[in-house]
């Protein structure tokens, strides 16, 4: 029988029964259980195969710390049994076995030695070098835990951020961690403290102080403390503690913060220390304690200081026999020692487990006294019975979030182990963690911390004083030291040979490995770490990291301060990827007329961080549309800038090549923005609206850098203007066409005419009774009217222009269309056509650098420079010979070398031939010239042309 | 005026065509329910169909209006000294700290540097208040801009016990009284944009962000605020949260 009766301080409600399946066979258990104390209770002692050998392992922590449990619920793998609460209707099954977890057949890796130590993949497998894509699909296929489900829908769950700004954060819910938070909320701070256990509480809770722990909780409560349980703080990012709770991520932002994260009881090293029923002396305590399931009949217990002895009173209690306990310390027992010996119990000082024995589980264990290797001295062994074995080497301050906040570790001889110190600002350690592992002194050290993360941000509550904490100091150092812990050997075994003597048993790391390691030259902790992995699987060495160094520091002669210790990263835990992406909805500009184009069956694609409408089902009729009747486009991505003052246009002349200052009102000039390198950056048109007003446009995808670009200068130069960004506020449309005028006629009173309103006029008017600013303008290249207004009209007035346009044969035309329809009058991309190295005069645009301007503007020196030599490639156009429409990014190719490149290529329909512009060498840059291209190892020959394929003279735009 | 092409209430109605001002999440809103109606040339959403859900939402949880129509300038001045006259004589006395946002003139007055600032008002009141504005910018010394922004940023209002849990699915701007309390304003990143908040009332928050992204701001408060149980609220219900009043704050001497 596992039940024990209730005890005291158990979590489980015993009126209410929950039942799930285990590899399809019903588990009952008790509300409160974890899934591993149920089927523990249950009667099952086998929990999961190791990683590499498939070795049976059993329950060792009890608190979801380990992955010795670890199954899948529900399909979601990866979950540790002992710290899920079970839930009524569970679906659990096993990880890593095949065909079950009682008869695994990959246990034959157990046996394979050396065909698989540390690195194997690096020396076996690896010939013949054809078969790798094989061997790497079965050594992939028998790696890894846990399967996921194959559908993407049923792998799906929500996941969300919360951010949470406080004053304190406080990492860790025992009885420091408790302390801080209360004593800090009593000041008047705002608290958060995050628990990784399912109730905070910590170790009073198996210890046989629940009610001191629960009192101490509901204090702080009462005290206005936020408690997240579950809840593991992942890790240190300059004041950001990502807080891992189910399905949302707390974002915990704190003025300070107070570590409490209290210590990690270590196992022991020695063959076949990973059989189950070797267990953490405090998880069987927990087991017992918490859920009234005995852990055994018959214990030996090894322990190096006083938690084990405790545990071994404690499971006595729960009527679990105890045979012997191994205290390694020499020179008197301690209370509870003498305690045990009145009751009975055999007492071996000096000694330590050397062996542990059994098939499938523990049968038995071997004790002995050993030497400072830790090899047993014959003639001291004792050989027990046992079926379990409570193993306590001591504890490690849980310090990974102090040192990922840059504290330093450093090793302290007098316990054996590593300790954080010089804490950075802002953050506080309290309890176990920084050494006070006493409960009366972690709960004071945690008042402390509190007290002083508080003060720290001077709050007090209602007036009151904060505490002068001299005497609270005073007291903390009064109280008895910790008693005397023995550091164990690096790993203790008998003069038996065989049995692995496990140093990380998610990775199934031995001894033999660390040792082999160093051999093979990675004598230093962070190589031998990568090259074995140890510390690497899911516990993140939390029982590994102090033994591995202390093989290493055996092995070498070294020290334990000069291995050192690895690197603290995060995540502490592990954490899904679906926690940390939160929700899946993708930040996305859309144009006030979007809805109508999805209504028009738009396909809609991302141009930069907006959705377009790439065409309407018919790219090439659209683009026909346009030059023959006439086409409406969306373009209310660009980007778009007032510039006023009476000094706007000595600013623009100052950051563009061409002038501006001198360009009368109504009138619109293209500009490019040049580098102070002289490299084209963007471009657009530019309209004076006013005296003093200036409207530019730049690319869609370059707004955000030209605001940027604008304001920067304008600080730097401290002229009389101002800037507003008003892209998001205008919509824009462009339409454009033979037809164009005509339908503009219908919609507004403005005189449209070719006298009266010219190419590159800019002319305010309403339109279907919207205010717009309409520039005539043709990046199309047909007459065009580019219409700009306010963006809470956007459809009304697509709407409008689509209705006016229908008896005339106007069409909707999306960015394909477009750029068809820009390339046949070679009117450039800026960042498809030019890239960083594209100065004006390469690509063909000379007269837009104005050197005579008076003054100095951006880019002109190197402009000078470049005006006064030939470029080595020039931008041109050109046409296929045959059908070919060449890639865009396909290479100019002369005599077999690359000399240029194709940065546009489309076919015309209009033209029913193949056009597009690529940046060719120079003394090629002229009309009728050959070029070659290749294209994916093809070769075609194309001929230059320097002219717009399409109204060439511009007398269709000037219509 | 030159710059009434920014200016969604310069649109008239002629013998064929009435534009209506719409925002941009209107289509969501829609689709969400919502029942509109036309005030003061905005096409604007009332009521979901459920007031006791609505109040529920305002009450207990959460709820959040588009209220993208209210009316929005941006002023920008050469010279602080100017702004804050400006600023006093169009506002009754009102003066501007940077961090607070100014309810005064049924308007709120956001101050992004000290040169510029925000002012959002009802619709109704934005012509007298550009009105006001130019006015009082004809007396100034230094450059004045008086640019209508009405449609450069979408707002949303977002009200009820549980806003500030709503709001941390996807800001972290720090909304807590003691950083933020009433009236307290703050730009920031709101659902990954640039954005603003002011805190208009206890529990009472106001959203501002690029007009661009009404539709995924909306998709992305929805997304969290369904999760909390709240709902989308129409502008009859937003009523039932007052919005925080603090006196002006009168300038220690006029001119």
């Amino acid at each position: 029988m596992t039940r024990l009766p209730q005890q005291p301080g158990e979590r489980l409600t015993r009126s209410r029964t929950v039942a799930f399946t285990f590899d399809g066979k019903r588990v009952e258990g008790y509300e409160g259980d974890t899934i591993a104390s149920a089927m523990f209770a249950a009667g099952r002692r086998t929990f999961s195969r190791s990683f590499k050998y498939h070795r049976p392992r059993g329950e060792m922590c009890a608190c979801g710390q380990c992955s010795n449990s670890m199954v899948a619920v529900d399909g979601r793998p990866g979950v540790r049994a002992c710290g899920e609460p079970a839930r009524d209707g569970m679906v659990v099954t096993h990880q890593n076995a095949w065909p079950s977890l009682g008869f695994d057949v990959m246990r034959a890796t157990d046996y394979s030695g050396p065909l698989t130590p540390p690195g194997f993949y690096y020396k076996t497998f690896i010939r013949p070098r054809k078969l790798w894509p094989v061997y790497e699909k079965v050594l992939r296929h028998a790696a890894g835990l846990g399967v996921l489900r194959k559908k993407q829908e049923d792998r799906e769950w929500r996941t969300e951020y919360r951010r949470r700004h406080c004053d304190v954060l406080v990492i860790g819910g025992g009885i420091a961690g408790l302390a801080a938070a209360t004593r800090a909320a009593e000041l008047g701070a705002d608290v958060v403290l995050c628990d990784e256990d399912i109730e905070p509480g910590g170790a009073l809770l198996h210890e046989g102080h629940h009610e001191r722990a629960r009192a101490l909780v509901e204090q702080a409560r009462v005290a206005g403390v936020e408690i997240l349980t579950r809840a593991p703080a992942l890790g240190f990012f300059d004041g950001l503690v990502p807080v891992w709770q189910g399905d949302t991520l707390h974002q915990v932002r704190a003025a300070r913060t107070v570590v409490a994260t209290g210590v990690i009881e270590q196992p022991l090293v020695f063959p076949d220390n990973d059989l189950p029923g070797v267990m953490l002396a405090g998880g069987a305590q927990r087991l017992a304690a918490l859920y009234g399931v005995r852990p055994g009949s018959a214990a030996v217990v090894a322990t190096t200081g006083d938690r084990g002895l405790a545990a071994a009173l404690a499971l006595r209690e729960a009527g679990v026999e105890i045979r012997a306990v191994a205290d390694l310390r020499t020179g008197g027992p301690a209370a509870d020692a003498a305690r045990l010996q009145e009751l009975g119990v055999e007492l071996h000082q000096g000694a330590t487990v050397v062996r542990a024995t059994g098939g499938k589980a523990l049968t038995g264990a071997v004790i002995a006294e050993v030497d400072a290797s830790g090899l047993a001295r014959p003639g001291t062994e004792r050989e027990l019975d046992c079926d379990l074995l409570c193993v306590s080497g001591g504890t490690v301050p849980a310090t990974s979030l102090l040192l990922q906040g840059g504290a330093k570790a450093r090793y302290d001889e007098t316990t054996a182990r590593f300790m954080a110190g010089a804490l950075p600002a802002g953050v506080f350690a309290a309890g176990a963690v920084v050494g006070h592992e006493d409960a009366d002194a972690a709960e004071l050290s945690g008042a402390i911390a509190g007290a002083e993360a508080a003060q720290a941000l001077a709050r007090s509550s209602n007036g009151a004083r904060t505490p002068n904490l001299d005497d609270e100091r005073e007291r903390l150092g009064a109280l008895p030291a910790p008693s005397a812990v023995a550091a164990p050997p690096a790993y203790a075994r008998d003069a038996k040979k065989g049995g692995k003597a496990f140093v990380d048993l998610d990775e199934d790391v031995t001894v033999k490995d660390i040792k082999l390691s160093i051999a093979e030259g990675y004598d230093s902790i962070e190589l031998s770490k990568r090259y074995t992995t140890v510390t690497m699987g899911p516990s993140q060495g939390r029982f590994s990291q102090l033994p591995s160094i202390r093989v290493m520091a055996q092995e070498t002669g070294m020290s334990m301060g000069e291995v050192g210790i690895t690197t603290a990263r995060p995540p502490w835990t592990p954490v899904p990827l679906g926690a940390l992406a939160g929700r899946p909805i993708e930040p996305a500009k859309r144009s006030a007329i979007h809805g109508r184009h999805r209504e028009l069956g738009a396909q809609v694609k991302w141009a930069g961080d907006w959705r377009r409408a790439y065409d309407y089902g018919d790219p090439q009729g659209e683009a026909v549309a346009v030059q023959k009747a006439a086409g409406l486009i969306d373009v209310s991505t660009l980007g778009k800038m007032l510039v006023r003052g009476p000094e706007a246009g000595a600013f623009l002349d100052r950051l563009y090549p061409n002038r501006f200052s001198n360009l009368k009102p109504g009138r619109i000039r293209y500009g490019v923005i040049s580098s102070d390198a002289g490299r084209i950056v963007d471009d657009g048109t530019i309209c004076r609206v006013d005296e003093d007003t200036f409207y530019v446009t730049t690319t869609s995808s370059g707004a955000a850098a030209m605001e940027e670009w604008f304001g920067w200068w304008l600080a730097d130069w401290k002229m009389d203007v101002h800037l507003t960004d008003v892209t998001q506020a205008i919509s824009a449309i462009n339409l454009a066409g033979p037809k164009a005028r005509e339908i503009m006629a219908t919609v507004t009173d403005l005189d449209c005419s070719n006298d009266a309103f010219g190419y590159m006029d800019g002319k305010r008017a309403l339109i279907a009774g919207v205010p717009c600013l309409i520039l005539r303008i043709g990046f199309v290249g047909e007459v065009g009217y580019e219409i700009h207004y306010p963006a809470a009209h956007g459809e009304h007035l697509w709407d409008a222009l689509l209705d006016a346009g229908k008896p005339h044969g106007l069409r909707p035309f999306g960015l394909e269309p477009q750029r068809l329809l820009r390339l046949q009058k070679m009117h450039i991309l800026v960042g498809q056509d030019t890239d960083s190295e594209s100065t004006p005069f390469a690509a063909a645009m000379p007269w837009i650098v104005k050197l005579d301007k008076e003054g100095d503007f951006i880019g002109k020196w190197a402009l000078k420079h470049y005006a006064e030599i030939e470029p080595e490639t020039a931008l041109v156009g050109f046409t296929m010979a045959n059908g070919h429409v060449p890639t865009e990014g396909a290479v100019v190719v002369r005599s077999g070398v690359a000399a240029g490149q194709v940065t546009s290529s489309r076919y015309s329909p209009q033209l029913d031939q193949v056009i597009g512009l690529a940046w060719v060498p120079k003394d090629l840059a002229a009309d009728d010239a050959a070029i070659t291209i290749s294209d994916e190892g093809v070769t075609y020959d194309a001929t230059v042309r320097t002219k717009p394929f399409y109204d060439p003279e511009g007398e269709v735009l000037r219509s | 005026m030159s710059l009434e092409f920014l200016a969604p209430d310069a649109a008239v109605a002629d013998d064929r065509h009435t534009p209506i001002a719409r925002t941009s999440m209107e289509r969501a809103a829609r689709s969400a329910g919502a029942r509109f109606e036309v005030r003061d040339g905005w096409n604007v959403a009332v009521a979901y169909g459920s007031p006791e859900r609505e109040r529920t939402a305002v009450r207990e949880t959460a709820g959040w209006a588009d209220v993208s129509h209210l009316g929005k300038l941006e002023l920008h001045v050469s010279n602080a000294d100017d702004l804050a006259a400006i600023v006093a004589q169009a506002a009754d006395g009102a003066t501007l700290e940077l961090g607070s946002a100014t309810r005064a003139a049924d308007a709120w007055w956001l101050p992004l540097t000290a040169d510029r600032a925000i002012v959002v008002t009802d619709a109704a009141a934005l012509p007298g208040l550009r009105d006001r504005l130019q006015e009082a910018a004809a007396n100034a010394s230094a450059t004045v801009s008086v640019i209508d922004a009405t449609c450069k940023y979408a707002a949303l209002t977002l009200v009820g016990p549980l806003a500030r849990e709503v709001f941390a699915r996807f800001s972290a701007v720090d909304l807590r009284p003691r950083s933020l309390p009433v009236q307290g304003f703050r730009p920031g990143s709101v659902a990954r944009t640039p954005g603003m908040v002011v805190r208009e009332g206890d529990d009472r928050f106001l959203l501002l962000f690029g007009w661009a992204v009404g539709a995924y701001v909306w998709e992305t408060v929805s997304d969290a605020g369904a999760h909390l149980g709240g709902s989308p609220v129409g502008l009859d219900a937003l009523d039932e949260v007052a919005i925080g009043i603090a006196p002006v704050r009168e300038e220690a001497s006029r001119a």
